[in-house]
């Protein structure tokens, strides 16, 4: 029963109103308590001249599953590349005398060891699989079980699998549906739905080549509107804290704009959450017939209260991009750099492809990307409805965190980078003009306070009393990127986990998840599906919680309430 | 899940016929092959022998051939001598401590035993190979070089109504692929096998129309002009390579125009059948193939691999490290501006280290049967021996500088997670027998802790 007093930093805990307080923090037990200000500690550390904030949330990083695995194995040039570390880094041991780090490499596809290393050494404490299939569920939660230190979950994927699909279009009564999804996130312990290229993935198994808002998916007929439609309604009705998280239709293609605020629209006033919304802001003006969409993004994201976006920032330099969208994948893969690249379609589920891409400054259509997240993030007004992420490793890798926040803090670095575009490009560009900096707050908000929200993680990303303590303290440097690479102290659930950006403990993590209630009858309709049509038996289709604990190496089941009957 | 006994008048491979089933285990997973069957039903006998009665698979039934009532009996050995547990453990920690370049090789386990050997991998600066190395590793260097398009077995099942077979007949080392990829479904089915004669198990299936085309051809020169034609040059304007050329040519272009006609197309593949030390030149010129194919028409590769436990360990090492098997890992003791990870499919063969003696210390893991380490291994290099019971006696004979300790099968004696062949899905394995043996995983995380023992010689500086 230790305490463990954080002494004189800085507090930003915008879930309590807190902006740049001078406070003490005492942990005890892993959680955040209010103890009078002379009670004796058994451990002091000292924050002053410090900032401090909850652990960083990523919602959105694909760091497990058949994807994630297919692009490193895909990319050993890139594990070759990986600096070597110094001995002294490496050699870091624990109390007992062994070497706290396993071998790990890569540069935008890390293996999960360094993935969750450098995670915490940055002041991470979660991240979170975008795009689980239900196949592919306990592949999954292995690798994010193998991702130390840092909290995990995922969100299953839906919309493009066969039965799903069928029960749409044959008019299956909506309850039935529901009950489909509240079944599917239970069987693969998921935290939320998440929906790529609404039937799209499906219709390209059909040899379909591009699907639209409203156009019909040629063997369902349905659309993916309809299919928005449902789940989110299926969501709401299931009280899942964590709205639909949509990568939507047309990702990619110029003039994408229309396509993204009807997704917006298609659910009809329930929450609704558009992924990565850089990929899908594009126009068609000027005369490469490419152009920013930012400020339309903007302003429907602005008038529309009942949406919310992470950015998908991209990042110059080598990366790959993986993806459940195998319509876009196989239609961008003659853009692969290096010219390699892997696409699957996936047990009736859904599908995968694994393109490697280069974004450059001087290429136009790179540039003018990288141009739009940026304004996407300084132009929508709430920061709680925005998430920063670079979609990792799909605009860039997790560890370029630390630069996107000085960009969205500095306007005259900004600047500079601008500089070094591709001329048209920065012409292009209302950028130049946007003056605005994100306050520590601001930051704090869409890398912490927000996602918490957003994903209903009642006890994290914040730092009032009863919050895991996950904080993370950084030195207060004028550089903001040199001041969050390398955080003083990270503590995870009160245990400190790193000091000045290098390892001292790896505890294990825990995986979040949702158990919506829903009628058990619905796995008749299930069985009798998967008895005609695929090679599994329906009686492996569900993960027990033996088993997940298991898959995650004995971490601690972390259960995320449902929204209570209002 | 276990039940009750019931019926007595199963016969189990012993031949003891009207043995009774001390239990029945219903909707089990077999792990002796990638395909990963899991609805089958086992019984396990009071002589601690096991059947299959339901299900006609010769590779099961020979498989289950290898377990009886002596396994739960199988005792560790040092040096040929029966030991027990705890000292044989410590004495293959110390021969792995004194290991400078230790070679883990077989690694039959599954996903559980991948994560604790990787972990003891990284303590003693260990190289990782597989039994199935050669054929993983083709596979491996077609996908860095050119990537791939893959389809999976629900895929199969659901969608394709053409398959074609590339020199390979599924059945034989996969008896039950027709029985998974189209029993119980309805619809014509075209088989085709290219290269070879048609699986004979192929046309036991009522609504599968089997057919064999050039099936005494040359597979590289196959390719070669099946590519061409693909991406649609002129059967006439490729160059005459003697006699049959423009027939052969013509028999490709018109398979190729059936594949565009087609509703979705499975390509199946062997590579462990594929010939020649240049296999991954022939699944990177399929999988192009199917990438051309796929820019009309809707096309996959189902690639048939990954036994024992090759594509699961293959998975494992990858995520945590970031590299594939074929890998070196060394201790944070290496020297200094050296990778702490080398992957090298070349260098790092197992057939290859133990005939050039480039390994001073050789960790043999074979759990689901009793595969034995190479005839090649220097009888002076120490040899740690993680092995299914059956493996027992070749450890005690090897004598001197040998550990042997007995371990479960997953599926059989324990749980665990296997991948299956099309490596989208993971099955979940249930404990068929459940016998006392301990897990890969159990032992490789009892060795790792033991390696840097107060009693063991400290670790000396290595050479990368």
């Amino acid at each position: 029963m230790s305490l463990v007093r954080l002494k004189g930093g800085t507090i930003y805990d915008p879930t309590n109103g807190v902006n740049g307080e001078r406070r003490d923090l005492t942990i005890r037990d892993g959680r955040i308590v209010d103890v009078a200000a002379n009670t004796p500690v058994d451990h002091e550390y000292d924050a002053t001249g410090m900032i401090v904030m909850a652990g960083g949330i990523d919602m959105h990083s694909h760091i497990g599953g058949g994807k994630t695995n297919l692009s490193r194995l895909l990319l050993p040039e890139d594990h070759r590349a990986d600096p070597v570390r110094d001995a002294a880094y490496e050699s870091v041991q624990d109390g007992a005398g062994r070497y706290l780090r396993l071998p790990s490499c890569g540069v935008c596809a890390p293996g999960t060891l360094a993935t969750g290393y450098r995670y915490a050494e940055m002041g991470y404490t979660a991240a979170f699989e975008p795009a689980m299939m239900p196949s592919n569920a306990r592949h999954t939660h292995l690798e994010m079980g193998d991702t130390p230190i840092i909290d995990h979950g995922a969100y299953v994927m839906l919309g493009n699998d066969e039965l799903f699909l069928q029960m749409l279009a044959a008019r299956h009564d909506f309850e039935r549906l529901r009950d489909y999804v509240g079944w599917t996130i239970h069987a693969s312990k998921a935290l939320g739905v998440k929906v790529v290229n609404p039937g799209g993935i499906s219709a390209f198994k059909f040899n379909q080549r591009s699907l639209n808002v409203d156009e019909q998916h040629k063997h369902y007929g349905i659309t993916p509107r309809e299919v928005l439609h449902t789940l989110s309604r299926a969501l709401t009705e299931l009280r899942v804290p964590h709205p639909l998280h949509v990568h939507a239709s047309n990702l990619g293609v110029p003039g994408n704009i229309d396509s993204t605020i009807a997704t917006m629209d298609a659910a009809d006033g329930l929450p609704i959450h558009l992924t990565h919304i850089q990929f899908h802001s594009y126009g068609v003006e000027g005369p490469q017939k490419f152009s920013s969409g930012a400020r339309h993004i903007a302003e429907a994201v602005n008038a529309r209260p009942n949406v919310s976006i992470d950015v998908g920032q991209i990042i110059f330099g080598q990366t790959v991009t993986a993806s459940g969208d195998t319509m876009m994948q196989f239609r961008n893969a003659p853009m692969a750099r290096p010219h390699k690249w892997v696409v699957g379609d996936i047990e009736c589920d859904a599908g995968c492809g694994v393109v490697p891409f280069r974004y450059r400054e001087q290429s136009f259509v790179n540039a003018l990307q990288w141009i739009i997240g940026l304004e996407i993030f300084l132009l929508v007004d709430d920061p709680w409805r925005v998430s920063m992420t670079t979609d990792h490793p799909n605009g860039g890798p997790f560890t370029s965190y630390p630069h996107l926040i000085r960009l969205l803090m500095d306007k005259s670095f900004r600047d500079e980078q601008i500089a070094k575009l591709h001329p048209e490009a920065q012409v292009a560009s209302a950028l130049p003009h946007l003056k605005r900096e994100f306050s520590l707050y601001e930051i704090a908000i869409i890398t912490r306070a927000g996602p918490a929200r957003l994903l209903g993680l009642r006890d994290r990303g914040h730092l009032g009393e009863g919050a895991a303590a996950d904080i993370a303290v950084y030195r207060d440097e004028p550089d903001r990127e040199r001041m969050f690479t390398s955080p003083a102290y990270v503590f995870k659930d009160g245990e400190l986990v790193a000091r000045d950006g290098t390892l001292v403990a790896t505890p294990t993590g825990g995986i979040h998840f949702v158990s919506p209630d829903f009628d058990r009858g619905i796995e008749k309709t299930l069985r009798a599906y998967s008895d005609a049509n695929l090679a599994n038996n329906f009686a492996h289709a569900a993960i027990s919680d033996d088993e997940i604990c298991n898959c995650c190496r004995g971490g601690r089941l972390l259960p995320v309430e449902c929204f209570s009957n209002n | 899940m276990h039940l009750p006994p019931t019926d007595p008048s199963n016969t189990s491979p012993s031949g003891a016929a009207n043995v009774p089933a001390l239990s029945t285990t219903r909707d089990w997973t077999c792990p002796f092959c990638p395909l990963l069957c899991d609805d089958l039903v086992v019984n396990a006998h009071d002589d601690a022998t096991l059947s299959v009665p339901d299900t006609d698979c010769p590779r099961l039934a020979g498989a289950l051939t290898c377990y009886g009532a002596s396994d739960a009996q199988c005792a560790s050995s040092i040096d040929g001598q029966d030991a027990n547990l705890d000292d044989a453990l410590t004495h293959a920690a110390r021969m792995l401590s004194n290991a400078r370049r230790p070679l883990f090789g077989a690694l039959a386990t599954d996903v559980a035993g991948a994560r604790a050997l990787y972990t003891l991998a990284a303590g003693c600066g260990a190289i990782l190979d597989h039994l199935h190395g050669d054929a993983m590793s083709a596979a491996t260097l077609a996908l860095q070089d050119r990537g791939s398009f893959f389809t999976t077995l629900s895929e199969v099942r659901s969608r394709a109504d053409l398959l074609v077979f590339f020199g390979c007949q599924p059945s034989r080392r996969y008896p039950r692929f027709y029985a998974r990829t189209l029993e119980g479904t309805e619809g014509a089915r075209d088989l085709v096998f290219v290269g070879c004669e048609p699986d004979p198990a192929a046309s036991a299936f009522a609504q599968a129309r089997v057919e064999a085309i050039l099936p005494d051809a040359d597979p590289y020169h196959t390719l070669a002009q099946w590519s061409a034609l693909s991406v649609g040059r002129e059967p006439g304007a490729l160059p005459d390579n003697g006699t049959g050329t423009s027939e052969t040519l013509a028999t490709l272009a018109a398979l190729q125009a059936r594949i565009a006609a087609a509703r979705y197309t499975v390509f199946v593949y062997e590579p462990a059948a594929l010939p020649g030390p240049h296999a991954a030149l022939l699944i990177e010129a399929l999988n192009r193939i199917v990438k051309t194919t796929n820019l009309t028409a809707r096309a996959g590769c189902l690639a048939l691999g990954g036994d024992d436990g090759a594509l699961t360990v293959n998975q494992t090492v990858t995520w945590l490290s970031g590299l594939p098997l074929r890998t070196h890992v060394s201790k944070p003791g290496r020297l200094a501006g050296t990778a702490p990870l080398d992957h090298d499919p070349y260098r790092y063969r197992t057939s290859r280290l133990l005939a050039e003696g480039e390994v001073d210390a050789l960790l043999w893991v074979a759990s689901f049967g009793p595969h034995a380490w190479p005839a090649s291994l220097n009888p002076a290099v120490p040899a740690v021996v993680l092995g299914h019971p059956a493996l027992a006696e070749a450890a005690r004979s090897r004598g001197a500088a040998t550990v042997f300790i007995p371990v479960a099968t997953p599926g059989i004696d324990s749980g665990g997670h296997l991948f299956r062949v099309d490596s989208s899905v993971v099955m979940p394995l249930a404990a068929a027998r459940g016998a006392a043996l301990p897990s890969v995983e159990a032992i490789a995380t009892q060795l790792a802790a033991r390696l840097h023992a107060p009693d063991a010689r400290p670790a000396v500086q290595e050479q990368p």
